[in-house]
């Protein structure tokens, strides 16, 4: 294989792959958040992402009656909806089913989000339309290998998070809080922690962190769809999810990585006429490898 | 005036009654052991003090004021606590982070080192073992732990639900003399306890069953009544 080779078929899927892998990771990051915290999966996490990303275009381009803002208060505008969309959730649908089978409020998460299409679809209309990139330009143009500046601003807002949240659960109180929920939750209410405020705390930083992979990942794909975003990227978050092992949020950030990358070289290397979509075999491939081979995850314990 | 005061306490689970409706009082600085057989109501009678549980009917005043119907978090912050049944320490933190919320209530950063100090003078085995995650703990220690994260608040009213249970009968009585010396320092404590070996530590007893108070009296008058044998053994008591 020559070096040309390499780097076209190899490299270049590989550096795309870390990139969207990145997003798949802040995503999946929520995901497990949500399941320390709830023990339950959310269906509607990708969809708060659609919500910010359909807020941040609302007010960008001035839709409607709406204001044409500048584009930083445009994105601040659509991550504070997706913050709010979640806070609305837990308090309307997860915080009355406390007591229910968690399996009753996976469903009720199912039904968040088909609400939240059905809206998108309602303010936005059913056709699909197109996304901005909120960065434009190249960082890397060498031929075979391009990074775009949009993907290196997705890498450091994930470098960024990351180490905010590594820092949020080991050295704050509330982060520790709501481990400690997630682990004990009646011993959190004994020692006078409450367990509503941490669940309504939990869900925000989860609305957080998918407002901010909607945008980006709204830049990325550039289709403008209600449910775009859960049909291009829950499947692949909860598969980062599960390959970090599902409570490990480290895990979740390295899984989406390793996700992305797999999926990316698949769509590379096999040729679509031999196997159309081969990326996504190649994601439901890996998901049942690790649920196989190695079901407590890449990390394989809770962190 | 009592530091606690329960008068006609009702509560249950879901639909289903359990306390039906019982009254006591412990005085402050006091140690008052809850004696009774499984289902008695001992476990439901200080999840309810400590909030857990709804109250149904009646009333619970602690140092006068009014707790019925006040959350978990109001309680502990009015200064009663509660080490539950089965320890439930956070497996997954440290020893040092299960103790550091046990003191999520207080706001004097201070203050809550000095405690610290307090419970690893109690306890030294949890000094050592400050860094280990809770998880690794042994029976004991959980149970050191639970004991420690309660004491974490500076209640007045410290609970301690089944102290012994699962210890060996040396544990056991190590955990009753460090509770004796938590009482000895000024906290007022309940324990429920089927182990017989705690009495000697007890101001007051009091013996439960089916949801009622069968017996309210000293410690001492207790050993002599014969009233455990007949609650844990079925024993007639000469009268």
């Amino acid at each position: 294989m020559s070096a040309e080779v390499l780097a076209l078929d190899v490299v270049a899927p590989a550096v795309s792959g870390f990139i969207q892998g990145s997003v798949y990771g802040l995503l999946g990051l929520g995901l497990v958040l949500l399941y320390k915290s709830n023990r339950i999966f959310n269906f509607a996490q990708a969809e708060f992402g659609g919500v910010a990303a359909f807020v941040w275009i609302f007010f960008d381009t001035g839709r409607g009656v709406l204001p044409n803002l500048p584009t930083p208060v445009a994105v601040l505008l659509g991550i504070l909806a997706a913050v709010l969309v979640a806070l609305l959730t837990e308090r309307l649908v997860v915080r009355p089913l406390f007591n229910a089978p968690k399996i009753t409020v996976v469903v009720a998460t199912a039904g968040v989000l088909l609400l939240l299409i059905a809206v998108e679809g309602f303010l936005y209309g059913g056709e699909a339309g197109s996304f901005p990139a909120i960065f434009s330009g190249d960082a890397v143009n060498s031929g075979a290998i391009r990074v775009t500046n949009q993907g290196v601003a997705i890498v450091v807002v994930l470098a960024v998070l990351s180490i905010l949240a590594a820092l949020f659960f080991s050295r704050s109180p509330f982060g520790t809080a709501i481990l400690a929920v997630s682990q004990e939750a009646t011993a959190a209410r004994l020692v006078g922690i409450s367990v509503e405020r941490i669940s309504a705390l939990t869900w925000g930083i989860a609305g957080f962190l998918a407002g901010v992979a909607g945008i980006l990942l709204a830049g990325t794909i550039g289709l403008a769809a209600p449910g775009s975003l859960t049909g291009l990227a829950l499947v692949p978050a909860f598969t980062a999810a599960v390959f970090g092992g599902v409570t490990s949020l480290p895990g979740a950030l390295v899984g989406g990585i390793v996700i992305g990358i797999i999926e990316s070289e698949a769509q590379a290397l096999i040729p679509k006429e031999n196997l159309p979509g081969a990326g996504k075999v190649a994601l439901f491939v890996a998901l049942l490898l690790v649920l196989l081979v190695r079901p407590a995850g890449l990390l394989g314990k809770e962190t | 005036m009592s530091l606690l005061e329960v008068e006609e306490l009702r509560t249950g689970y879901g639909a289903l009654p359990v306390l039906q409706g019982i009254s006591f009082a412990v005085e402050e600085g006091t140690t008052a052991v809850v004696f009774g057989l499984n289902g008695a109501g001992k476990t439901t009678t200080i999840n309810c003090l400590a909030g857990l549980l709804p109250v149904w009917g009646g009333e619970v005043r602690f140092d006068g004021q009014r707790l019925s119907g006040r959350s978990a978090k109001a309680i502990v912050e009015a200064g009663l606590s509660l080490a539950p049944e089965g320890r439930r320490v956070w497996a997954g933190l440290s020893v040092l982070k299960n103790l550091e919320l046990g003191a999520w209530s207080r706001k004097d950063r201070r203050g809550t080192e000095e405690t610290m100090q307090q419970v690893f003078g109690y306890f030294p085995r949890l000094e050592e073992r400050k860094d280990q995650l809770a998880g690794t703990l042994s029976g004991g220690e959980q149970q050191m732990l639970a004991i420690g994260r309660a004491i974490m608040s500076r209640p007045r009213l410290l609970m301690i639900d089944e102290a012994s249970l699962g210890l060996s009968p040396k544990l056991a009585q190590t955990v009753f003399e460090v509770v004796s010396k938590i009482n000895d320092n000024g906290t007022t404590v309940i324990i429920v306890e089927q182990n017989v070996g705690v009495l000697p530590y007890a101001d007051q007893a009091l013996i439960m069953e089916k949801g009622t108070l069968t017996y309210d009296g000293s410690g001492s008058e207790l050993e002599r009544s014969g009233e455990l044998r007949r609650t844990y053994l079925g024993e007639a008591v000469a009268s």
